[in-house]
Parts: C-alpha cells; sequence; structure tokens
C-alpha cells in the first residue's frame, strides 16, 4: 500500500511543476515591411535560447521558439524589440511548436 | 561613370534585386549597399553600417551630370544617418530620418578638389499596401549648391507576408536646383522586394532610365 502515497506525491508534484513554453508570441506595433522582419529576426537569434523565429506581417506576430527547457526574460524579449526599433505590445507564452503556428499563420488564422 | 559607381552598383545587382527610396538605416547591426541610376543627370552608390537602429554610418559617390549644360560634378563623402522619430502604428510605420557629411568634389567648372558639405533629410509614411516619401538631399561645396528633392507616392496590389515578394507601383517627381535639370523629373516605377533584396526601376517623363538596388544584410 505503500505505492497509493507515492503516487499521489509524484502526481501532485508533477501537476506542481511550472509548464515550460515551447514557444514566446508577440504583438508587435509597426511590422510593415519585410525589412522589419528581417531585423526583428535577426536581433532574436543572437537569444541562446532561441531555436527558430518567424514573424507575420498579417497578424503582426513575432514567435520565438524555445530550446528545450530554456527562456527568453520578457525585459530582455521588450529590450530586443525596442532596439530592433519596434513596439511590443504583448508576450505570451504558449505550448503550441512553432510548426503548427506556422501552419495556422499559412492559413491566414491568428 | 566611375567603376567605383559599376563595382558596388554591379554588386548591389548581383547580390538580389533593386530599389525604392531607400531608407538609409535599415535595422540595427545591418549593412546597407545601394545603388541608384537616376536618368543620366544623377548617379549614386552608398554603402552603410548600423550599429544600432537608429544610426548608421558610411559613405557614398554622388555624379551629378547636368542635361540642360555641360556642367558635372564627382563627390566622394563620408555620411551620418540618424532616425530622429519613428511613429509604430497598428498598421504602418512613420519614420523621420536626417543626415549629414563631409566630402571631396570634383568637377569641370572649377579646378582642383573641393571639401564638400552634404545634408538631407526624408520623412516617409508605410502601410502594407500604401507608400509615401519625402527626400532632400543637399551637395554643396564654395563652387556649387546642389539640391534634389524626391517625392514617392506607392500602392501595392497585394499585402506582402515576409519571405514572399512585394510588388509595388510607384511614382515618382524629382526637381534638382543648380541647372543639373529643368523643371519636375516624373517617373513611374516598379518595385519588387524579398528578403533583404530590392529593385526598383521604371521610366521618367523623358523617355529615360530611372533604377536603384539595394541590398540590406
Amino acid at each position: 500500500m505503500k505505492f497509493v502515497p507515492r503516487v499521489l506525491i509524484s502526481v501532485l508534484f508533477v501537476a506542481n511543476m511550472p509548464v515550460q513554453a515551447a514557444t514566446i508570441e508577440m504583438n508587435v506595433n509597426g511590422l510593415v515591411c519585410a525589412f522589419c522582419a528581417q531585423g526583428i529576426e535577426k536581433q532574436l537569434r543572437k537569444f541562446p535560447a532561441t531555436a527558430d523565429v518567424i514573424v507575420s506581417l498579417e497578424q503582426k506576430l513575432v514567435a520565438v521558439a524555445l530550446k528545450g527547457g530554456q527562456d527568453i526574460p520578457d525585459t530582455e524579449l521588450r529590450r530586443a524589440l525596442t532596439n530592433a526599433g519596434y513596439t511590443v505590445k504583448a508576450i505570451q507564452r504558449t505550448e503550441t511548436p512553432l510548426a503548427e503556428l506556422r501552419e495556422r499563420l499559412k492559413q491566414g488564422k491568428p | 561613370m566611375s567603376r567605383w559607381f559599376v563595382g558596388l552598383a554591379g554588386a548591389s545587382a548581383l547580390a538580389g534585386p533593386m530599389s525604392v527610396m531607400a531608407k538609409p538605416i535599415a535595422f540595427a547591426d545591418g549593412y546597407t549597399v545601394m545603388a541608384e541610376y537616376g536618368a543620366g543627370t544623377m548617379k549614386e552608390a552608398q554603402l552603410f553600417y548600423a550599429p544600432r537602429y537608429d544610426l548608421s554610418v558610411g559613405g557614398g559617390h554622388v555624379e551629378l551630370d547636368s542635361d540642360e549644360t555641360a556642367k558635372s560634378r564627382r563627390i566622394n563623402y563620408a555620411r551620418l544617418n540618424y532616425l530622429v522619430r519613428r511613429w509604430n502604428l497598428d498598421d504602418a510605420q512613420a519614420n523621420l530620418f536626417a543626415w549629414g557629411g563631409l566630402g571631396s568634389a570634383t568637377g569641370n567648372t572649377f579646378s582642383g578638389t573641393l571639401l564638400a558639405e552634404n545634408a538631407g533629410a526624408q520623412a516617409d509614411y508605410e502601410t502594407r499596401r500604401v507608400y509615401a516619401s519625402f527626400k532632400m538631399d543637399l551637395q554643396r561645396s564654395s563652387a556649387f549648391s546642389h539640391r534634389i528633392d524626391t517625392l514617392q507616392l506607392g500602392l501595392a496590389p497585394y499585402k506582402h507576408e515576409y519571405g514572399g515578394v512585394a510588388t509595388w507601383f510607384l511614382v515618382q517627381a524629382r526637381q534638382y536646383t543648380g541647372a543639373i535639370h529643368r523643371g519636375t523629373e516624373s517617373a513611374v516605377l516598379l518595385r519588387l522586394f524579398k528578403g533583404g533584396t530590392w529593385i526598383e526601376a521604371g521610366v521618367t517623363n523623358g523617355g529615360k532610365l530611372q533604377a536603384m538596388a539595394m541590398f540590406n544584410f
């Protein structure tokens, strides 16, 4: 019967662990041309935690795929976008893989 | 046309397409190579590096050949470009740039090499379907003063996406001071760009080629 409490403890432990975001999505103002996107992508790829970057001019969205178990603080993201010359409106972390987000954007979905 | 200009224009063309009224600063930690052929009266090539998104430094070479007289100028310059203000709006961006520099000038209406001063400004507004810009660029020395004012208005037939080809149709109006060209020179232009490269070419009301190439990396 010792097994049951151990399982319960394990389940509770896992449930309380912070969820690791796969992707950071940022809504950005001023995204109107490929050069904007190019500059932003260049800045974001400098972070060691960045696995990939996509930019959607249509959705005014910049998304960063994170390397496993890593993150980039909001302050660093805002600084990078400001240094690229753009204004961040909102930042959110999701578990949506970048490939899925890319596919959704291709279909014109936000 | 100097060998320097041909080389830079060639490199720019090889690197990709040609351009619009280029922004003097593309993005932070980026290089801009640009070459323009302005209907035979103006040819210019530039190379800039931007350590920050609001500042770039570099140099250029401009050749002015009057279509009214035999007057010609050859100017090499070092220049600093500054983004005075940027407005990042929901669906648009507007910019105000200013620049200044010093260089050397030769010409066929004076002897020797003169110190040349360069100053200018550009205001632009851009959405994914509409583009407008106005640029003033002054080159002067103790022997001449030439200002080139350029207005561009553009419409995109569709909203381009990053990674795709952007297409723009533009009209351009340009005026020269200092007896380089009489009156307003107008042109219709087609602009294409993808990623960091773009090409722009068209024809003026005098039936001459107007073209520009730019590459950002």
